[in-house]
């Protein structure tokens, strides 16, 4: 499995990295791109391709079991969870971008723009379906 | 705050009191890595570039040692080192005195000073071995490996290496050992992005197979970002702040807004004031909460996460 791939760093964030890595798996088994039984990276493999410290990679770890996102089975590779046969229905995908958009509006008010202008905005970027910066 | 972050540091401590120096440094498996209590130096005439400094680092510990220019880094490797010696206080390594290091101790160390100094008389390859004979240990699969790819011909002699290779070799000569603890002076600064990745890389394979304790300082704070588990700030000769990246990123915020605001912010919300600054109308707190925590923004209070380059900026400015 292409770690690479799977999992990205976005460095500069003020999102610290073990959550990038925490949402980046639920947003894929979110949208069914990873089902039950699917291996996960180990902990080694992820640190040395990401070139991030394994404790980073263990939290995210710790924190996707807790969640229910994988299961750790002994001496075996961690894989998705049973429960997530297939894809979670639009609508529990689409609250799965509730914290940005909330973020993204509470700018959108202090910033005092009118609302249609706003939305105008997340359209084209919808749209735009290359480039993401 | 330095000292309640730190669980993993307390047990060393305990078997001090009791004991001969001696066996406090038989007890060495136990001791810190790093332990520097009262340490104050004088840097070229200027009093006090480190003023009273504590610090300790825990075994396994990836330590990322953020400063202004000037702030004094490299004076405070150096003394962690026993390169320097302070003019109060003291450090010790592994529980032994680090100005008087005895082979034993050298072995576990590994050094990458901010400017290679290497004999630019010899070749690459008659230095690795030069430097060979002084170590118990030499993993000497690991500098085949790292030599060739990192393309430092052998038979090139030293001044004659670019700055890059230069820095590479210093890198390799310091784990070729495989020390224990590492201390890194701005190690990347003439590596190109790929370099740089391939020596990150390198360094995390050290921590997951021998959980080598880290310290390093860089101003290329992306780098950092991925090793660093924690982060020290060293500002007015103390380590000002020194938490997981983790943590700062979850608890601590910039807050502005009017002054009364930003108080009744804080005290509402239980947070505690890193740093304040006065611009005008529009003061900037730095303030840690519990995870959580923090206030919601409105129209008049800004409450926002930083990344580490801003909290760099507000934490030294």
């Amino acid at each position: 499995m292409d770690t690479d791939l799977l999992f990205s760093i976005n460095p500069g964030s003020s999102e610290p990295i073990y959550r990038q890595l925490v949402e980046q798996l639920r947003r894929r088994v979110a949208s069914g791109q990873l089902v039950a039984g699917q291996e996960i990276p180990s902990v080694r493999e992820l640190a040395q391709a990401l070139a991030v410290n394994p404790m980073t990679v263990s939290k995210a770890f710790g924190l996707m079991e807790a969640e229910g996102l994988v299961e750790r089975r002994r001496g075996l590779p961690m894989v998705v969870a049973a429960q997530h046969q297939k894809a979670m229905k639009t609508r529990g995908r689409v609250e799965l971008l509730r914290p940005v958009l909330a973020q993204a509006a509470a700018e959108a008010r202090q910033l005092e723009l009118p609302p249609e202008q706003v939305l105008a905005l997340f359209k084209t970027l919808l749209e735009d379906k290359g480039e993401t910066r | 705050m330095t000292q309640a972050m730190e669980p993993a540091m307390t047990h060393a401590l305990a078997v001090g009191d009791r004991a001969s120096a001696q066996a406090l440094a038989d007890d060495a498996l136990g001791a810190p890595p790093v332990r520097a209590s009262g340490l104050r130096v004088d840097f070229k005439g200027q009093p006090g570039v480190i003023a009273g400094l504590d610090w300790a680092l825990a075994p396994g510990q990836v330590v990322g040692l953020l400063g202004r220019n000037g702030a004094g880094k490299t004076t405070l490797l150096e003394t962690l080192l026993g390169l320097r010696e302070p003019q109060a206080g003291e450090v010790r390594l592994f529980g032994q005195p680090a100005l008087l290091p005895d082979d034993a101790l050298r072995a576990r160390l590994g050094y990458v000073p901010q400017q290679a100094a290497l004999f630019e008389d010899f070749q690459a390859g008659d230095l690795l071995r030069y430097f060979r004979s002084f170590y118990p240990r030499w993993n000497d699969a690991k500098v085949d490996g790292l030599m060739s790819r990192w393309d430092i011909p052998r038979d090139r002699r030293v001044g004659q290496l670019s700055q890059g290779q230069q820095q590479r070799l210093s890198i390799i000569r310091a784990l070729a050992h495989e020390p224990d603890l590492l201390v890194l002076d701005e190690p990347v600064a003439s590596l190109d992005p790929v370099g740089r990745r391939d020596f990150l890389r390198e360094l995390v394979d050290q921590v997951l197979d021998r959980g080598t304790t880290v310290l390093f300082s860089t101003h290329i704070l992306s780098d950092l970002e991925r090793v660093a588990f924690n982060i020290a700030f060293l500002s007015r000769g103390r380590i000002a702040l020194q938490a997981p990246q983790d943590v700062l990123a979850d608890e601590v915020r910039l807050l502005a807004g009017p002054v009364g605001r930003l108080q009744a912010a804080v005290d509402a919300h239980g947070g505690q004031v890193l740093s304040r600054r006065d611009l005008g109308e529009q003061p900037r707190w730095l303030v840690r909460f519990a995870e959580g925590n923090a206030p919601a923004p409105d129209a008049v209070l800004r409450c926002e996460a930083l990344n580490l380059e801003d909290l760099f900026l507000e934490l030294t400015q």
